[in-house]
């Protein structure tokens, strides 16, 4: 939904399960992005807890972990989700005069849209929905309802383990092949599945050191960081501002995604497409690591008609340094605003390769996989 | 939500004699003209709970509770009101009524509390982080006036039971020491391991316990089992779960929580995904072996929340709290106590007859069918129904209970008289007492006693 049609928006603000205020100050280009008052959403989600009847306590979990930032990552999320759907489905029982196809559907309808209003869906995370409701939708009729359920569940385990788990360990075994001894390689931020690649190479005994790069506001290179040097591997840590400045001396840069989308456009972490960039500009291999349910038929030239906004105040302060702190509290000057995006697109000529569960491919491929291998959603 | 409350009404309160006896329990002590239980049940209510328990102590207050309860909230709340034998302290209360409790958390609430901060938030808090116990903690009320010091002389001392020492971590999620007023005489001593695995702690003691507390069920009812020693929730047993938070000696959910066993490695993964998405709480870390392997030593987490300083939370548990929460009630509180303040910011029961040259200053509040004479004046008090006063009566800083009788040219400031009492002419009581029934002699003058009518 595009949040600069007011009709719409006010139609969305009548069924919202608990009241968002809206940011004042917010960029033209990016109106239609939804944004909101980061500060007030927590403790009035919280104080909402015992009147949410109707919701899942394990999704209201999900919910407030995903608000508070709790839980991040588009496989975490993706897992997290899906496990709370799981114990919906377990305690679910349906209502007398209506079919478990159509009101489940309709519970999971409502479970997804509160938790959009918590955080804005990922892409993987789309993919599974829309997985869940087809198998929803093609239970044979004749099941009971408990062996209904049993195979709805039974289903959301067998997605984890295919299509994440397994997928994340063929993607390992693929990318441990293009490390070789002596090599420098850099990753940007936290990606779970490159961080399963350095520890299983690290493992296969590869001599190999690790240049982390990382950013403000969320510094997340700083947990894979710790988790790298917990087991052994040598490390480096930079910031993005030095990237062109180390480049020269890596010989492979590996990047996770949130999604990949039909033109071979890599959509993840802002940031992402400076480190591919530089990297194209130093003739660096730049691997991209992404399971392939996480592939979209979408085509998206740039940043700008899809994207997250994060908090404003996160840009505005840093945190322990009250020195710098001059843009504090100024969130609401009119000459003066914020923009905090969170994902951004890189094109597909600064990509060499993407690692998938299907095999290593061309940026071209793509589309090849979601045309061919998404029919096997509905198949399994 | 899979939340059970339970309001721990007590019963006869020592140390608000003489304004509880038989027949008014601590937990129907009016308020504004409401019982302070009442308070309790409807932030309850305006959360949308529908089912409660009500513990009382002694049987003739759980009478009086359960009769009030029952013609007040019939269609609204379904309340179980339930008796326990009385000095059990809190934790033998709910010792008491632990076959009740089914479901996975419970939230426990003190009945003499009177605040508007939401128990939904309380919960939240507790679920977001899987804690086994989480406490609500709001800044020390200001008490009483400064002309008008109950015990007479400005208290140089602090006065114990009322303040605590409380520990948090610098994101102020969670809670790694409490002490209370009585072990503040003496040093306070706080867990090594503790410090260490946490870097940093905040100590404060402008914060206080407010009494309510979310549990989660089955730890609450094996602490309860094991250590049965523990007679108060506040004293014994949440500081023995806030030390013992690194060491966990209890099992969760009926297992030893780092024995979780994880059948396949598909199960592991998953786990390390989620586990490595999120910050990891210093729990976590603490419970790492060396070089982050898997968990070796069990911890369980201990949760506060702050309420914020805009909402208002003060317990009943002494005479001046009570003239303090009356005052704050109908003067800076007055959003609780539900009435609709005329343009003078007080409120008079249209029934209530003045007499003339009678002055009803803001902050007030007359009760239905109360009769003034003339030239009366009252200042900042509450006069409950039915009264007949007097002429030429000041009422200062008081609170009048229903039914009470006050004789011409008496003088009350700072006092406390009951129902059914009767204050013959001329008589002059400050910073006083005076017990349900009592008849205070014609031009007697008390100051700072409690006048309480003999049991028979």
């Amino acid at each position: 939904m595009q949040f600069d049609d007011q009709g719409r928006v006010n139609k969305s603000k009548k069924r919202a399960v608990f009241n968002q205020p809206e940011a004042k100050n917010r960029v033209e280009l990016f109106r239609h992005l939804p944004q909101y008052e980061h500060g007030s959403q927590l403790t009035d989600l919280e104080s909402k807890f015992l009147e949410l009847d109707s919701m899942h306590p394990a999704v209201y979990k999900v919910g407030v972990q995903y608000l508070a930032g709790d839980v991040t990552g588009g496989n975490a999320r993706c897992i997290a989700m899906l496990r709370a759907f799981q114990e919906v489905i377990n305690d679910y029982s349906t209502p007398p005069g209506k079919t478990l196809v159509r009101d489940l559907t309709a519970k999971i309808s409502s479970y997804v849209s509160f938790l959009i209003e918590c955080r804005p869906l990922s892409m993987s995370m789309g993919n599974a929905i829309r997985f869940q409701k087809s198998r929803i939708a093609k239970l044979p009729l004749t099941l009971s309802e408990t062996e209904a359920k049993a195979a709805l569940c039974n289903d959301i385990d067998r997605f984890i383990n295919e299509k994440i788990i397994l997928a994340d360990k063929v993607i390992v075994r693929h990318a441990a092949t293009k490390v070789r001894d002596g090599d420098v390689l850099l990753t940007y931020g936290s990606s779970c599945v490159v961080e399963m690649i350095l520890l299983y190479a690290h493992e296969l005994g590869k001599q190999f050191r690790v240049v982390v790069v990382d950013s403000r506001p969320k510094h997340e290179g700083q947990a894979l960081l710790r988790r790298l040097l917990a087991k052994g591997l040598s490390c480096t840590y930079t910031h993005i501002n030095a990237v062109s400045y180390i480049m020269h001396e890596v010989t492979r840069v590996f990047l996770g995604a949130s999604s990949v989308l039909s033109n071979g456009t890599t959509y993840s972490r802002v940031g992402t497409a400076c480190v591919a960039m530089v990297a194209h500009a130093f003739r660096v291999p730049v691997l991209i690591c992404c399971e392939a349910y996480k592939f979209h038929e979408r085509v998206q030239l740039d940043s700008i008609c899809s994207n997250e906004l994060g908090d404003s105040n996160d840009i505005a302060r840093v945190p322990g340094r009250p020195d710098v702190n001059s843009m504090d509290n100024r969130t609401n000057e009119k000459n003066l605003q914020f923009l905090n995006l969170m994902y951004d697109a890189t094109p597909s000529e600064y990509v060499s390769m993407i690692i998938t569960d299907y095999g290593m491919i061309p940026p071209t491929s793509v589309p090849v996989i979601v045309r061919e291998y998404r029919r096997e959603y509905l198949l399994i | 939500m899979d939340f059970q409350v339970v309001v721990l009404a007590g019963g006869t309160s020592k140390k608000l004699v003489p304004l509880v006896s038989k027949e008014v329990p601590k937990a129907l002590l009016p308020v504004a003209n409401r019982p302070v239980l009442s308070y309790v049940l409807e932030q309850l209510e305006l959360s949308n709970i529908k089912d409660l328990i009500v513990v009382v102590e002694g049987a003739d207050a759980a009478l009086c509770v359960g009769g009030w309860i029952s013609a007040a909230y019939v269609d609204r709340l379904h309340v179980e009101v339930a008796t326990v034998p009385e000095d059990v302290g809190t934790a033998g209360a709910l010792r008491a009524i632990a076959h009740h409790l089914t479901a996975k958390d419970v939230l426990v609430v003190s009945g003499d509390l009177v605040s508007d901060v939401p128990p939904g938030a309380v919960t939240a808090a507790h679920r977001r982080h899987d804690a086994v116990v989480t406490a609500m903690i709001c800044s020390v009320p200001v008490s009483g006036l400064s002309e008008a010091g109950s015990s007479g002389a400005k208290d140089k001392t602090k006065k114990p039971g009322r303040y605590n020492i409380i520990g948090m971590d610098p994101t102020k999620q969670f809670l790694l020491h409490i002490a209370t007023g009585a072990e503040l005489e003496k040093d306070t001593r706080i867990r090594k391991s503790i410090l260490r695995a946490v870097g940093q702690m905040d100590i404060r003691a402008d914060l206080m316990d407010a009494h309510m507390y979310a549990f989660n069920r089955s730890v609450l009812q094996e602490v309860l089992d094991q250590k049965d020693k523990f007679q108060s929730l506040k004293q014994d047993v949440l500081p023995y779960l806030v030390r013992s938070q690194l060491k966990s000696e209890i099992l969760i959910n009926g297992a030893p929580q780092g024995q979780q066993a994880k059948e396949n490695g598909n199960d592991k993964v998953s786990y390390r995904i989620l586990a490595n998405a999120s910050t990891p709480s210093f729990h976590e870390l603490y419970a790492l072996g060396p070089n982050g392997s898997a968990p070796v030593r069990r911890t369980h987490k201990c949760c506060v929340y702050i309420a914020s300083n805009s909402k208002y939370c003060v317990r009943l548990n002494s005479i001046q709290a009570f003239m303090d929460i009356n005052r704050d009630v109908i003067g800076e509180a007055n959003h609780l106590s539900g009435y609709n303040f005329s343009a003078q910011n007080n409120i008079i029961h249209p029934s209530a007859e003045l007499g003339s040259k009678t002055t009803v200053g803001p902050h007030c509040m007359l009760g239905e069918g109360s009769q003034m004479g003339d030239k009366c004046s009252v200042k900042r008090s509450v006069i409950g129904r039915h009264c007949r006063i007097g002429s030429n009566v000041k009422v200062v800083n008081s609170v009048v209970m229903n039914h009470v009788t006050i004789g011409d040219g008496c003088s009350i400031q700072g006092s406390v008289i009951c129902s059914n009492a009767q204050l013959q002419e001329r008589v002059a009581l400050k910073d006083c007492q005076v017990g349900l029934g009592y008849v205070v002699s014609a031009g007697c003058e008390y100051k700072g006693e409690s006048l309480a009518r003999k049991e028979k």
